[in-house]
């Protein structure tokens, strides 16, 4: 059979996954904190003899939309978003560093501040252990301070300060639950991102753009299937003109 | 066909944020309820090509291929922000103002707390919620008493007929907890003490930070109904978004199979 429906279907393969990836985006509307992943399609030619045409589509997505998502306020005073570019540093489970976005933060028994997810929040020197506190509040660095428990209004005390990074985004990638993990070691703090207390930040998914996508990649699957179909009707006339007729 | 199950995840999860809208809007007018609120992350991602790895000994992979797998409830978080102060003008509402909660005394034995101080007296006398547990400290109050008092420090003092001092009572003692959003909710406007919440500190109200009394108020639930009404708007697009997923990946197995 001619090659052109194996080349037909590396293209409805791909498209196939790209649906996967935009599916992907819209199931995480309302994650917070949630970068949309791109994908994206590449040619990938089969060298050979004679005139080059088995040129493959090979399908690729692990770049992701760094926009920022809208803020919205909770009043939640361990809610937590960035301004701007920059992320949260949490220690993984398996002790090493990873990067977020979603700044809804809770305290344990333990007095540990750690992510919705359940993951501990880096300060400057490690996790971040609270004392018994009345009153918490974050400054736009990342400063926290409290006030102790059954101390008055006016005795503040400063317990640590939020390990905020800004790594570049192509260093970095997404590994689920929110977290995304550097390529070349733990990024350093960077003292120019800014937070905002009571706020969280939404999933950057725009809804209009994943329909309009969901729509053309599906047309776009369908022209694949459609040289497929053209492909099993070339063949079927090439084996008619073989057949002895009588 | 992962475009669909992936999809699925999105619908299963809008669903129960939906479920959590519903059962803050039913009780907007519960006394003492706190609000939930749904937290999403996203699935594994699957790694189907690697960044970084070799095309050639000089040269790497620019870029791979991860899918993600969805999306899921990974918890629910109440929120205690204070609610609304309600004025009763009855001796028996309390209010705690600040943290806090009221113990109660379970049928079985165990111990709860709550935020709604709307105390009743049973037929012995005893200080009860109104579903009939008992307040700790155990408090009750004598018959024909003229009129009962709360103090914000929990001092509960009654004056009794032909008496001009007041007699004391006892004394209502509150609890706080390090992380009271790690609270179990048991329905009934009562928690359970968690692992995650940590062991109850009981103190005095007004000391060491916890809230004082205050007498014939209550507090009332947290839902903000316009925030409601949003993130029920927000939830059903969602949801839809999600089915039209379903039904665009449904649509592109039915062209492969009525066209090959």
């Amino acid at each position: 059979m001619d090659k052109m429906i194996y080349v037909a279907m590396t293209g409805a393969r791909a498209t196939l996954k790209a649906q996967s990836v935009v599916s992907h985006n819209v199931a995480n509307v309302s994650t917070t904190g949630f970068r949309a992943l791109q994908h994206t399609l590449q040619s990938a030619p089969i060298p050979g003899s004679g005139f080059q045409s088995r040129i493959n589509t090979v399908g690729r997505a692990d770049s992701w939309n760094a926009n920022t998502g809208a803020l919205i306020n909770t009043g939640r005073e361990l809610d937590v978003a960035i301004q701007g570019d920059g992320w949260l540093a949490v220690q993984t489970e398996d002790g090493g560093e990873a990067y977020t976005r979603a700044g809804n933060l809770r305290v344990t028994a333990a007095g540990m501040l750690e992510t919705a997810t359940g993951h501990l929040v880096l300060g400057n020197g490690g996790p971040i252990s609270l004392p018994a506190y009345q009153k918490i509040e974050f400054g736009k660095d990342g400063q926290i301070s409290i006030v102790p428990q059954g101390q008055k209004p006016d005795t503040i005390a400063q317990v640590d300060r939020l390990k905020l990074v800004n790594p570049p985004s192509a260093d970095l990638v997404s590994a689920g639950s929110g977290l995304f993990r550097t390529t070349d070691g733990d990024a350093l703090a960077d003292p120019n991102v800014r937070l905002n207390s009571g706020q969280l930040e939404e999933s950057n998914v725009n809804p209009a753009q994943a329909l309009v996508e969901m729509i053309e990649i599906s047309r776009h699957y369908e022209a694949q299937i459609r040289a497929m179909h053209t492909a099993e009707e070339n063949d079927q006339a090439a084996s008619r003109l073989m057949r002895v007729s009588g | 066909m992962d475009a669909l199950w992936i999809a699925k995840t999105g619908l299963d999860a809008q669903q129960t944020r939906m479920s959590m809208v519903s059962n803050n809007l039913a009780n907007v007018n519960t006394m003492g309820f706190k609000r939930d609120r749904a937290v999403f992350e996203d699935l594994l991602y699957q790694n189907i090509s690697q960044t970084g790895a070799a095309t050639s000994e000089d040269t790497q992979d620019p870029s791979g291929l991860n899918v993600g797998t969805g999306v899921r409830i990974v918890a629910t978080e109440k929120n205690f922000l204070q609610g609304t102060i309600v004025e009763t003008g009855n001796p028996l509402d309390v209010l705690v103002e600040g943290r806090g909660f009221f113990q109660i005394l379970l049928p079985d034995g165990g111990q709860a707390y709550t935020r709604n101080g709307s105390f009743k007296i049973d037929s012995d006398g005893r200080v009860v919620t109104a579903n009939g547990y008992e307040l700790q400290p155990a408090l009750s109050i004598p018959d024909g008493v003229e009129s009962v008092t709360v103090a914000a420090d929990g001092t509960v003092q009654a004056k009794l007929p032909g008496q001009t001092d007041l007699a004391t009572l006892g004394s209502i003692q509150i609890a706080d907890f390090i992380n009271p959003a790690g609270l179990q909710p048991r329905g009934q406007n009562l928690y359970l003490e968690s692992a995650a919440s940590g062991t109850p500190q009981l103190g005095t109200p007004g000391l060491d930070g916890l809230g004082s009394l205050v007498q014939g108020s209550l507090e009332g639930s947290n839902v903000n109904v316009v925030e409601e009404l949003v993130n029920m708007i927000q939830t059903q697009r969602a949801y839809e978004m999600n089915s039209k997923a379903i039904a665009t990946g449904d649509q592109m197995l039915q062209y492969l199979n009525n066209n090959l």
